[in-house]
């Protein structure tokens, strides 16, 4: 059609913003002009760059704290290759794989959380919404329990579970259920074409059930095996080697890649199905993409780590308290808070558990939930207020 | 211009049809009222038009092309919508309306876009607003916002429902007029539902009255009859004449 009818009239429509407000144009000098669109879009990037060097220096803080008491130097010259043979070893068998699990883990579940949330328009929806942790809980379970998985034949002796016959049988397990619940509850949806509250409903059910599933295999479960099995749930860092980092990141660059194009479409979801549909946008397949995308990235995290709570809810809401729910932002601002909060949870919980990590997953939430209930009740960026 | 023929809906195979046939027929640049009760299917029959429900039987033709044929990226080119209960996520106003091009930029908006929306914008009288959170704003300018969203669309026929619902006199006006400006400038079809009926007199130029699910009575302002209205409405009205214009009262002449 005809665009001409939809320019600018002329020049005194533009938008300038001076002094922090937005004036019109009337005649003024052209250097001084910027238009409010760059002007948000360059606040947001400066937080987005902001963030980037923070998980930068954060994960270098990471690498140079741990049991063994190296100097920053030491680790400088391991990193390098320079220093003996066991602290090169502990900085690129240990510290390194380590670092990396927090910095993807963190990211995949803190961007599933936000997609999750959109796409279900739901603020408590989270990566664990469909159920899946839960059922990567029941599939590590089976596999601890029901069939002595991986590291049963070594007794009591927890730490060293990842190196006995098959270190990846507990964790395929974990990811072979999660999947599982994510297709069933999928394809249910499919007869409602995928209602979000239809969805939210039928993922506590799912998830409710793989719950009551794992207390019954508990009970049945031999004092070792239900230890085994209760140090599985814990998320644990020192799991992670090159090659679950490699799997992870590759679910989440897969995952990202998708988001990413689709921010607008995101956008145009908050607005309501109805609205959204009339913009264009395939609501339906967008969520049923969305939604498988988000939570295979939470399946491959927990199935290898363990289950890390609370990233996927506090990240996301923070970052849109801070910068509002424009999505072209919000996903690399989401992406880069879980990583600085998954690194920060790491690094504590290892300078607090005096040599041995306590559960990352508890030192989330310990530090996560009262700066969360503090950004929920604070007035300022109250992003929901009512009109 | 927009033709429905024997248009027909159900919500679910269990459920009573709500769309009994529709038939009717809305030219480009004309503005068409559909009035009726709460429940005549007015709402369901914009659903069908635009693609959130899809019809049992029936055709929906624009411009000759068949509506329930294309894609929705296809139709948001054609038809925008401003819904009764306007929603928006904690995005600024200029990123709102944005929103609104999405179908015609998809990933990354472009120098055109922006300049489609400053434009819109100007025409709304919501250029001061543009930095601000959507979310904070009254119902008016939210109700403006949702507008100059469906504008930056750059649709042919722009479907309304209620649009007058949350707004003063002042804005009701500013509403009206800037989408009778669109219809006579641009040749854009305006399909609108109100429930004021002296207001819909004053607004527009083709009026469809729905009853039990069809289009019962369709046409010109002549249309307003104290009879046609006691059988669409179930309620007496006094239709008298000022100044040449037709006033309807409403209220029963006998109850004092």
């Amino acid at each position: 059609m005809d665009l001409s009818i939809f320019k600018p009239h002329s020049s005194h429509t533009k938008l300038i913003v001076r002094d922090g407000c937005p004036v019109e144009k009337f005649g003024m000098a052209k250097l001084e002009e910027k238009s409010y669109v760059h002007q948000s879009v360059s606040r947001k990037a400066a937080v987005i760059v902001i963030l980037l060097f923070a998980v930068t220096l954060l994960a270098f803080v990471c690498l140079f704290i741990g049991s063994s008491h190296m100097s920053i130097a030491d680790c400088f010259a391991a990193l390098a290759g320079k220093s003996t043979a066991a602290n090169t070893r502990i900085i690129w068998n240990i510290r390194v794989p380590r670092v990396l699990a927090a910095m993807i883990a963190g990211a995949g579940l803190s961007v599933s959380g936000l997609i999750m949330q959109t796409t279900l328009n739901n603020s408590m929806a989270s990566p664990s919404t469909l159920g899946v942790s839960n059922a990567a809980v029941f599939g590590a379970n089976v596999s601890i329990i029901v069939f002595a998985g991986g590291f049963l034949a070594t007794g009591n002796n927890l730490s060293n579970y990842t190196i006995s016959a098959n270190p990846y049988a507990t964790s395929l397990m974990a990811f072979l259920f999660a999947i599982l619940s994510i297709l069933l509850i999928l394809g249910l949806c499919r007869f409602r074409s995928f209602s979000p509250n239809v969805v939210v409903l039928a993922g506590i059910a799912m998830g409710s059930i793989w719950t009551a599933g794992t207390t019954i295999l508990q009970f049945y479960a031999t004092d070792v095996g239900l230890s085994a099995a209760v140090i599985w749930n814990f998320g644990d860092l020192g799991r992670a080697t090159y090659k679950t980092d490699l799997i992870m990141l590759a679910v989440t660059v897969l995952g990202v890649t998708f988001f990413m194009p689709m921010a607008w479409r995101y956008n145009a979801l908050l607005s309501g199905d109805a609205t959204a549909k009339t913009m264009g946008v395939n609501v339906d397949t967008l969520r049923f993409v969305s939604l498988l995308l988000s939570s295979m990235i939470t399946a491959v995290c927990v199935s290898f780590l363990g289950v890390i709570g609370f990233v996927g809810i506090i990240c996301p809401h923070v970052v849109k308290r801070l910068m509002g729910q424009d999505h072209r932002f919000a996903i690399p601002a989401t992406i880069l808070g879980g990583s600085l909060l998954l690194l920060l949870a790491d690094t504590l919980s290892r300078s607090m558990g005096n040599g041995a990590a306590l559960p990352v997953g508890a030192i989330t939430t310990l530090l996560g939930a009262p700066f969360f209930v503090a950004i929920i009740f604070s007035k300022r960026g109250d992003v929901h207020a009512a009109d | 211009m927009l033709q429905i023929e024997s248009l027909t809906f159900r919500y679910n195979r269990r459920a009573a049809p709500v769309l009994k046939g529709v038939d009717m027929e809305l030219k480009d640049g004309e503005i068409g009222i559909l009035l009726g009760k709460n429940g005549s299917g007015k709402t369901t029959l914009f659903k069908n038009i635009l693609g959130i429900c899809t019809p049992l039987g029936g055709f929906i033709l624009f411009d000759g092309a068949n509506l329930l044929k294309m894609s929705k990226r296809e139709r948001a080119g054609k038809i925008a919508y401003v819904p009764q209960h306007i929603q928006f996520g904690a995005l600024s106003v200029f990123d709102s309306v944005l929103m609104g091009r999405v179908s015609r930029f998809g990933v990354k908006a472009g120098k055109e876009d922006y300049a489609i929306v400053e434009s819109v914008l100007a025409d709304m009288q919501l250029e001061n607003y543009a930095a601000r959170n959507v979310e904070m704003l009254s119902g008016g300018e939210r109700q403006k916002a949702a507008f100059a969203r469906a504008l930056a669309q750059e649709p042919k026929l722009l479907v309304f429902d209620e649009p007058t619902g949350n707004l003063d006199i002042a804005n009701e006006q500013l509403i009206m007029d800037e989408a009778k400006k669109l219809a006579r400038d641009r040749n854009i079809s305006i399909l609108s539902s109100l429930h004021d009926l002296n207001q819909a007199m004053c607004f527009g130029d083709r009026f469809f009255f729905m009853k039990d699910g069809i289009v019962k009575y369709a046409g010109t302002k002549e249309q307003f009859t104290e009879a046609i209205i006691h059988d669409v409405f179930d309620s007496d009205v006094r239709i008298i004449e000022h100044e040449g214009e037709k006033i309807i009262l409403g209220g029963n002449k006998n109850a004092n």
